[in-house]
């Protein structure tokens, strides 16, 4: 796996696995209590342009969480993306 | 936990009821995953809800009857994400949990209600809450759903694994609740103790509820089709905002068109049992406190009933299909301009038709700070009663001219602009707030889109009734004895036998004592009883002027109106306008934010705020104006 930027990078319709989280501690146990847990699978569901917020499917459930938001949380490439890049090239 | 003789079914009973007292079993789960909904299924209409002391948690707690007679007290405790209390809804969860909350017997049994179409996340919370040691039944709710989309789950191996009784069940089919009985009855079968690990952190935890799903063979269920499909269209760029706007101008519609006639119905039909019960009592003091004090002041408080009802029907129907949380995901770039979030957009949909459902509804805003800006500002737009008041003043100081066309006219701009005025008034205030006393630290922004569902009927009825009663007993109760005392004031000193003209009764001392403070707003001592009686609710001080001047009392008596502009320049009338625009004049906000906010600070400085806002702008209309 591979560093690959913030939540806010990952484009519509792609997986990635969540990394680190840069947040102070209260607020990075809440981001976990939603299920941006590291190491668990994350995808892009839709992106509101108005709004400035994504909508992620993580651990079973929809999340809405604005840009800024989505910045501080880390991704890392997932296997599956990988794969799908490299057949893709 | 330690190591425990493995007990069989027979053996294993809840707690007896101890002497006197009634045994306690308390319902918790993370949000969204159908407490309400299973705690009317067991209790039905035998609930009560309160404040928890001090602070703004509701207490919910309703008996259910075992069938021997016994009774049990089901206490449905706030969502929980977690068991590291942070907000006042964990807090509240761990302290019941521990006996630490006064009032409340530290409960005998725990029901853990978890959705089965997203174990893997709920599991997490297994381990802390056995951790407490207290009997435990875990509920898989949603089973139905779980079916529908193609997963499963056996709840028997998952007992095995936990060591507590499991259930699958759905309390909106009311499917599995027998076993849910059982449990409380002290009959289920109950699997042999496990111990289960200290668990320290979110990760680990979650690394425990995977193990935990896959030996109970959990199947997640495939993504529902229908709510991609929705989302497509609800979250669409173009067409998501459509449909917001869209569904703000149905709630609109039917605050106003529907429930109009229905209120109009509600008045005339308190008015014509009044006069009905006016024949069949006997002239005397007491006939006129029961017709015009009592009789009135329960007039005044159903009249907002069928509006109230509507509203709450619509935020009903919205919040359990799911949509409230996509509408909140669309509001959330305006209401982030002035310092809200998303959800606070319910809240002041709803204070277009009253204020105190309003404040109610602001408990959807999960940041303290956010929630107490959005009740602070709530009650600065135009709410329904302060239509009267601006139907009465404008008709009769606004002349009707065409500005846009013959359909619009300087009246309804006029009123447009009262509007206008209130809501920018509301989110000037917010932003400033926010930028003030209320400024938070920016904290992640994280809102979870439940899956979409018909709401039921039993659910909303259940809504409707508890909305209904906080209604009546908190507003329904000051305007009831706001207007006992209003009337009072007007009725007494009796002199010779009768009862006196207004400007010789106490509220007519009053209104002279206070016409100094009004002067400066171009308003005499008529209009500041009406001032002080339309605290009850704005539209009381037509029917207050209307005692005044000796006149039929409504707001389309072209007598009342002649009254007035003998009475009122046109800039102190203007002056009015705005006064009724900003000032929290109604108690039964008043009151209502004291209890959402658990105490007299907020309604306070709203109260001191908004009578500042109002006086000033009456202040100078009435200098510009004239």
């Amino acid at each position: 796996m591979s560093e690959a930027g913030t939540l806010a990078d990952l484009g519509l319709g792609r997986t990635a696995i969540v990394g680190d989280l840069a947040f102070g501690e209260a607020d990075r146990v809440r981001v976990m209590e939603m299920g941006f847990i590291p190491g668990a699978p994350v995808s892009c569901q839709r992106v509101v342009p108005m709004g400035d917020l994504a909508v992620y499917q993580v651990d079973g459930a929809l999340i809405a969480i604005r840009r800024e938001t989505a910045e501080q949380i880390g991704i890392l490439s997932s296997a599956d993306e990988r794969a799908a890049s490299a057949k893709r090239d | 936990m330690k190591e425990q003789p493995v007990p069989s079914a027979t053996e294993v009973r809840l707690p007896d009821r101890q002497s006197g007292g009634v045994r306690t079993v308390a319902i918790c789960g993370p949000p969204n995953v159908g407490k309400s909904t299973f705690f009317n299924r067991l209790t039905g209409l035998r609930q009560k809800v309160a404040n928890y002391p001090g602070i703004t948690v509701e207490k919910r707690i309703g008996t259910f009857e075992l069938a021997g007679g016994e009774t049990v007290d089901l206490i449905d405790l706030p969502g929980i994400v977690g068991l590291h209390p942070r907000s006042e809804d964990e807090r509240i969860c761990m302290d019941v949990l521990l006996g630490a909350r006064e009032g409340i017997p530290r409960p005998s049994a725990v029901i853990l209600l978890l959705d089965s179409t997203n174990l893997q996340g709920h599991l997490r919370l297994v381990p802390g809450i056995l951790g407490f040691g207290i009997p435990t039944l875990v509920v898989l709710n949603m089973s139905d759903d779980l079916q529908a989309r193609g997963g499963s789950v056996d709840a028997d191996a998952l007992a095995t694994r936990i060591g507590v009784p499991v259930v699958a069940a759905s309390a909106r089919l009311g499917k599995g609740m027998e076993r849910v009985v059982s449990f409380l009855e002290g009959t289920l079968a109950q699997p042999k103790r496990v111990e289960l690990p200290v668990l320290n952190s979110i990760p680990a935890e979650r690394q425990w509820a995977s193990g935990a799903a896959l030996h109970a063979g959990y199947h997640a269920p495939e993504p529902s089709l229908w709510g991609r499909r929705l989302d497509r269209v609800f979250l669409h760029p173009i067409l998501g905002p459509l449909i917001f706007l869209a569904v703000v101008v149905a709630v609109f519609q039917c605050i106003f068109t529907l429930a109009v006639p229905l209120m109009d119905g509600v008045e005339a039909a308190v008015a014509v049992s009044g006069g009905w019960l006016g024949t069949l009592l006997p002239d005397s003091v007491l006939k006129g406190l029961l017709l015009e004090g009592v009789w009135g002041g329960v007039g005044a408080v159903v009249v907002f009933l069928p509006q109230i009802l509507i509203l709450f029907l619509f935020v009903g129907v919205l919040e359990d299909s799911g949509y409230l949380a996509r509408a909140a995901v669309i509001a959330d770039r305006s209401m982030r301009a002035v310092g809200l979030e998303g959800r606070s957009f319910i809240p002041l949909l709803s204070s277009y038709a009253c204020a105190v459902p309003a404040v109610m509804a602001a408990r959807t805003v999960e940041n303290p700070r956010d929630r107490l800006a959005t009740l602070f500002v709530a009650p600065l737009t135009t709410c329904s009663a302060r239509l009267p008041v601006y139907a009465l003043l404008i008709a009769a100081f606004i002349p009707e001219r065409p500005v846009l066309g013959p359909l619009v006219g300087t009246r309804a701009t006029v009123l447009l602009g009262l509007y206008a005025a209130g809501f920018a008034a509301a989110c000037g205030t917010a932003w400033l707030l926010k930028s003030t006393i209320l400024k938070s630290k920016p904290a992640p922004f994280m809102l979870q889109l439940p899956p979409y569902r018909w709401p039921t009927a039993r659910s909303l009825s259940f809504r409707l009734l508890d909305r209904a009663k906080i209604f009546l007993r908190r507003a329904g109760t000051v305007i009831l004895v706001t207007t006992i005392v209003l009337w009072v004031l007007a009725s007494i000193p009796y002199q010779g036998g009768e009862p006196p003209a207004i400007g010789d009764s106490v509220a007519g001392s009053i209104g002279r004592f206070l016409e100094p403070a009004v002067e400066p707003l171009g308003l005499d001592w008529k209009v500041a009883i009406g001032l002080i009686t339309s605290l009850a609710a704005r539209e009381v001080i037509v029917g207050t002027l209307g005692t005044i001047y000796e006149m039929e009392a409504d707001e389309s008596s072209p007598e009342l109106q002649a009254a007035l502009q003998a009475e009122l320049s046109f800039g102190a009338a203007i002056g009015l306008l705005m006064y009724f625009a900003f000032a929290m004049q109604c108690m039964s906000t008043v009151a209502i934010v004291r209890r959402e906010t658990g105490g007299w600070q907020w309604p306070a400085l709203q109260f001191a705020y908004m009578l500042a806002l109002a006086y000033g702008s009456a202040f100078v209309a009435y200098r510009f104006l004239g």
